[in-house]
């Protein structure tokens, strides 16, 4: 056996291990969810019933599946972009140099630190009707405020803003990453220039922050648009959980309340060609530069 | 932007710096704030209106019915159990494969290098009900091995990417130098290789141990038995009690932060690291 072979069969032991766990717990279940759309099977028992497509014309006319998928993209949406532009604006803050920087660089990481469950719990009481103080506080202002946050007309905002503060420092970290590599002499030569600061931070930093921005509004996307344990935690136990019910709780609730565990898998199935397609056009949209280095 | 050394700064614009700045420390901060005080008022306080924002009388009598009348300590042993048995097979097999990723050349190195990236991006929910039927059949629910093997399954992909990322940044020649002043593989590995790439091990550890702390999701479906439950599912039970009791949740809320903050603090400059390096899934 030549050396080259010999070598190559090492490397592929070494990965093995990883490449058999990465098989059974990844390609696996999703080849078995494809599988298992075409089924009617119960959670809990053995037998399973071939369908055919059954799952999927029935998800075509509920209406409450179109609901799910609306409030899932609206979801996704709306904090995806608040998250990115609080952690811009947070980047941009943390950039500078000034007493206590650091202090506060460590302080805007910890919401991101603190486990899904207790950053829900904690605004579930700090918008509590009776007793949470954010009532509290706008209700001094003079400006009409909804009488409760946890209902059906104002739980998504609630949502939206909880996810923001939960998720931005990922946004945040990450540009900061990419402003402290960006060359002082760029902005050096746009004041010469006459640039004012906006013009500045249009004109150079932007497209700095092009590439890691379009990654990040992809990933964040992506993980809105699956979020299951926030609008889950935040919906249950009132009444105004239909409102947040989008796709991931959908499919939970499929596959675990009512225990069609077919009809959940037809639903990961539907996320996943949904984000399929959708990584499919950002990658035609915006095709990624050439940076892989596997020599 | 960046502050330029000798440039004047006008009063007003200095206030307004500080102004922004308070208002990205209370925005991140008050929340944990007002978690803390809530759980140290006394009862009739934590349900005044209008509330205090300076408690004027403390208790403990939140932590103490926390430590004493529920099942939060059993909660939280599953959950370091769960979180540390992850992390210590994720690195093992992470470090194993990405040094493979990195040093051995075969057919399909870098297709794999780019499937745990796809993997990584992919969302835990869609693989929600073949993995409840499949760790109902190999016998996994109700096990805190089955599901650290869960979370394995999640955080190896990206471990392997971030590791890799590390491993490629450590110059080839280190190594060779090594191996000609005699050393194997698995000294060069050991002794040179995983040294140099400590920050990236040390992130990739922290990012494991969190994805573990803090999953909801597959604890509450694969977990049934009371003392099994870890903290995301069994703090959520509190919910589920006759009254609730606002100043036990936020006790729970306390204890379960105060480890991930103080892990954070001390290993921050490397997470810091990592985070330029990968990323974090969440």
């Amino acid at each position: 056996m030549s050396r080259r072979r010999r070598q190559a069969l090492i490397g592929m032991g070494l990965l093995l291990p990883s490449a058999a766990l990465v098989l059974v717990f990844t390609l696996f279940p999703v080849g078995y969810n494809l599988w298992l759309g075409f089924y009617a099977k119960h959670s809990l028992r053995a037998t399973s019933t071939w369908v055919g497509l059954d799952n999927y014309t029935q998800l075509l006319s509920d209406s409450d599946f179109w609901r799910s998928v609306w409030l899932a993209t609206e979801y996704a949406v709306a904090s995806t972009a608040l998250q990115i532009v609080a952690g811009v604006a947070g980047a941009l803050i943390l950039h500078q140099r000034f007493f206590g920087c650091d202090f506060l660089r460590g302080v805007a990481l910890f919401p991101y630190m603190i486990p899904t469950v207790i950053a829900v719990f904690v605004w579930r009481w700090l918008v509590n009707d009776l007793y949470g103080v954010i009532p509290y506080v706008l209700g001094t202002l003079p400006i009409p405020m909804p009488a409760a946050w946890l209902t059906h007309d104002t739980i998504m905002w609630v949502l939206i803003v909880l996810s923001v503060w939960t998720f931005f420092p990922f946004v945040l970290v990450n540009v900061l990453a990419r402003l402290q590599t960006i060359p002082p002499e760029l902005y050096d030569a746009a004041r010469v220039d006459g640039a004012s600061v906006a013009r500045q931070f249009v004109h150079v930093t932007l497209p700095q922050l092009r590439n890691v921005l379009l990654i990040v509004l992809l990933l964040r996307g992506i993980w809105m648009f699956t979020k299951f344990d926030v609008p889950w935690l935040l919906g249950f136990g009132g009444g105004a959980g239909e409102a947040i019910r989008t796709l991931p709780v959908f499919t939970y609730q499929r596959s675990f309340t009512y225990y069609q565990a077919g009809m959940g898998a037809a639903l990961s199935n539907v996320m996943l060609a949904l984000l399929l397609m959708v990584v499919t056009i950002y990658f035609i949209a915006f095709p990624p530069a050439e940076e892989e280095n596997d020599a | 932007m960046p502050e330029r050394a000798g440039r004047r700064r006008r009063p007003v614009s200095t206030a307004a710096a500080w102004t922004v700045r308070l208002g990205l420390f209370t925005f991140c901060a008050f929340p944990l704030y007002w978690m803390l005080v809530s759980s140290l008022k006394v009862s009739h306080e934590l349900l005044a209106s209008p509330p205090t924002f300076w408690p004027h009388e403390w208790e403990l009598r939140a932590y103490r019915k926390l430590f004493y009348e529920t099942n939060f300590w059993r909660y939280f042993e599953n959950t370091v159990v769960v979180a540390a048995m992850t992390t210590v097979i994720v690195l093992v097999a992470g470090v194993i494969g990405a040094y493979s990723l990195t040093r051995y050349a075969f057919r399909g190195r870098t297709l794999v290098a780019r499937l745990t990236l796809l993997a990584y991006m992919f969302p835990p929910i869609i693989m929600l009900v073949p993995l409840f039927l499949l760790a109902r059949e190999l016998g996994l629910t109700n096990s805190r091995p089955g599901l650290a093997l869960t979370y394995i399954s999640f955080s190896l992909p990206y471990a392997l990417w971030i590791l890799r990322a590390f491993f490629q940044s450590i110059p080839i020649e280190l190594e060779q130098a090594a191996l000609i002043d005699g050393a194997n593989r698995a000294q060069a590995l050991a002794y040179v290789v995983m040294p140099l790439a400590l920050p990236g091990i040390i992130a990739t550890a922290i990012f494991t141990f969190i994805v573990a702390w803090n999953d909801f999701l597959f604890a509450l479906v694969l977990i049934g038995h009371d003392e099994l439950k870890t903290l995301a599912i069994g703090v959520n039970e509190f919910f589920h009690m006759a009254v609730v009791d606002w100043g036990l949740i936020m006790a729970a809320g306390v204890m379960i932060t105060i480890p991930a903050l103080i892990f954070f603090v001390a290993v921050q400059r490397y997470l810091i690291a990592g985070w330029g390096a990968g990323g974090l899934k969440g």
